[in-house]
């Protein structure tokens, strides 16, 4: 590195000294947990919203897309600020007092935060899956005897959540990416921690390299799993559609 | 509601802070940033695309491997490195091109991928059309088969840029005061009308967001791209590990059936 002249000496024992490597590891754990949880919950939420959005009945449908305008179109950020400042304000009966008084209430604000910016997205993904099912699936399921519910659950929702794969993957490793943002809000994630070693020893650069590669590696690796997962459901289309014909 | 009122009678400070007489904050701000990120994304944006889909190995490599490492990172990340590591080089730079610099790293990595499916599109007739009537290979690029790809980027390149919008929001955390850092001081100068500022705030970038996101929805229609969401990833994912990792490595991520 002396070829470069950087004004800068590095020195790789800082993320190994005691206080830092217990941060960097439970913000390694954390991110991954809020990853995680909002994955699992915006995709509830996202399906559901989705299903009230293609439906008929306009008191779901209607709520439905505005939630989705509303959401799409303000940045994910602002819902974390929002949820962890403005939230526990407007709450009433002093349940607003509580929260605050709640230590690890940063990181349920992240997880609300990013699951509602998430979910919005996902509904949308999920949507076009659901319309692009065939039409004559459905009026096969229709004249087999199935009801509505049972066309959405063994029918529709399974077609329609191979097509999506791919799109509904890269969100999702979108999602793992954004959770970087939870920083923002003082939730003690991995950027959080990288932050903490920047303020107090003026050293952030060892500690960001090795951020950003565990941020690179894993979403590489998840981009990985999510094409084999592909590979393998073509696989089993094809062959159930051999076996029809 | 009155605090609303109020609030709203301080628009000229949300939209362009004190302009005249200071520096630019405000929603003004995010728009610039998104401007400037976007017009220097596009410019290598286009190199790094065309340098992705080139079939000499010394030019692709390098640019997939560039594209796939700021893919894969954080935007967060990219202004931390541009905020702490420009420095370490010995580059004096003001906040304000710390921030351009880092969104318009982001939105080249991310455009490089939109030109590349647009090119990826045309089909390859044109080009040995093109070839056969004597164009060089670059008269080919420029004027056959990039005006075509373009028709098909434009409605994905009005969404990027709605979300690279958005994503201007981020650089609040290295104290740009834009639309979000804004309305947090007003937040913290006033906490009685917190609600107030951050609705403030959230009516700035719905406004701009929805115009931009109905815009697009307009030009898909008249341009007739459809299902390009659907369509982009069955292109890109043939070799998106695209490290030259060793084969075995390759073979436990990617089945063999399936090459």
């Amino acid at each position: 590195m002396k070829f470069l002249n950087l004004r800068y000496d590095f020195d790789w024992g800082i993320p190994f000294r005691e206080p830092f490597l217990g941060w960097l590891i439970t913000g390694v754990e954390l991110t991954l947990l809020i990853a995680a949880v909002t994955a699992v919950l915006s995709l509830i939420i996202g399906t559901g919203l989705a299903i009230a959005r293609v439906s008929r009945f306009k008191f779901l449908n209607i709520p439905a897309r505005i939630y989705v305008e509303i959401v799409r179109n303000i940045p994910g950020l602002f819902w974390l600020l929002f949820f962890y400042f403005v939230f526990p304000e407007i709450l009433p009966f002093g349940l607003g007092d509580k929260l605050h008084a709640y230590s690890k209430y940063s990181v349920v604000a992240g997880i609300l935060g990013l699951t509602v910016d998430n979910s919005a997205y996902v509904s949308d993904i999920v949507r076009t899956g659901l319309l692009s099912v065939p039409r004559g699936r459905i009026e096969a399921a229709v004249s087999t005897g199935l009801n509505r519910l049972q066309q959405l659950r063994h029918i529709i929702l399974p077609e329609a959540f191979r097509t999506i794969l791919p799109p509904l993957g890269s969100r999702m490793i979108h999602n793992f990416k954004n959770s970087s943002l939870c920083m923002a809000i003082a939730a003690p994630e991995l950027t959080w921690a990288t932050q903490q070693v920047e303020s107090i020893t003026f050293r952030g650069l060892e500690v960001t390299i090795f951020a950003t590669i565990f941020y690179i590696a894993l979403s590489l690796i998840m981009a990985a799993l999510l094409i084999r997962l592909e590979k393998h459901l073509n696989i089993d289309l094809t062959s159930i559609k051999g076996q029809q014909t | 509601m009155e605090f609303f009122l109020e609030q709203f009678a301080n628009w000229k400070f949300y939209l362009i802070g004190a302009y005249p007489s200071g520096p630019l904050t405000g929603l003004t701000l995010n728009i610039v940033f998104a401007l400037i990120s976007i017009t220097i994304g596009l410019f290598f944006g286009i190199i790094f695309g065309l340098g992705r889909v080139s079939c000499r190995r010394y030019i692709k490599y390098p640019c997939s491997i560039f594209i796939d490492v700021v893919r894969s990172t954080p935007l967060l990340m990219i202004i931390f490195w541009s905020y702490f590591f420009l420095p370490v080089l010995g580059a004096q730079l003001s906040l304000f091109w710390c921030a351009a610099i880092s969104l318009s790293v982001y939105a080249a990595a991310y455009q490089a991928e939109i030109v590349r499916a647009g090119f990826l599109a045309v089909p390859f007739g044109q080009m040995d059309a093109a070839l056969s009537t004597g164009m060089s290979r670059f008269q080919a690029l420029i004027y056959v088969i990039l005006p075509q790809a373009f028709r098909v980027m434009l409605p994905s390149f009005v969404s990027f840029f709605n979300s690279m919008f958005k994503n201007t929001s981020t650089v609040y955390i290295i104290g740009v005061v834009e639309l979000t850092r804004t309305g947090i001081i007003i937040s913290q100068l006033k906490p009685n009308r917190i609600f107030a500022a951050y609705m403030c705030m959230a009516i700035g970038f719905w406004v701009v967001c929805y115009t931009l996101s109905y815009a697009s929805q307009i030009l898909e229609k008249k341009l007739g791209v459809i299902d390009y969401e659907t369509y982009k990833p069955e292109i890109c994912r043939q070799d998106l590990v695209l490290f030259p990792l060793p084969k075995v490595v390759k073979n436990m991520l990617v089945s063999n059936k399936c090459k």
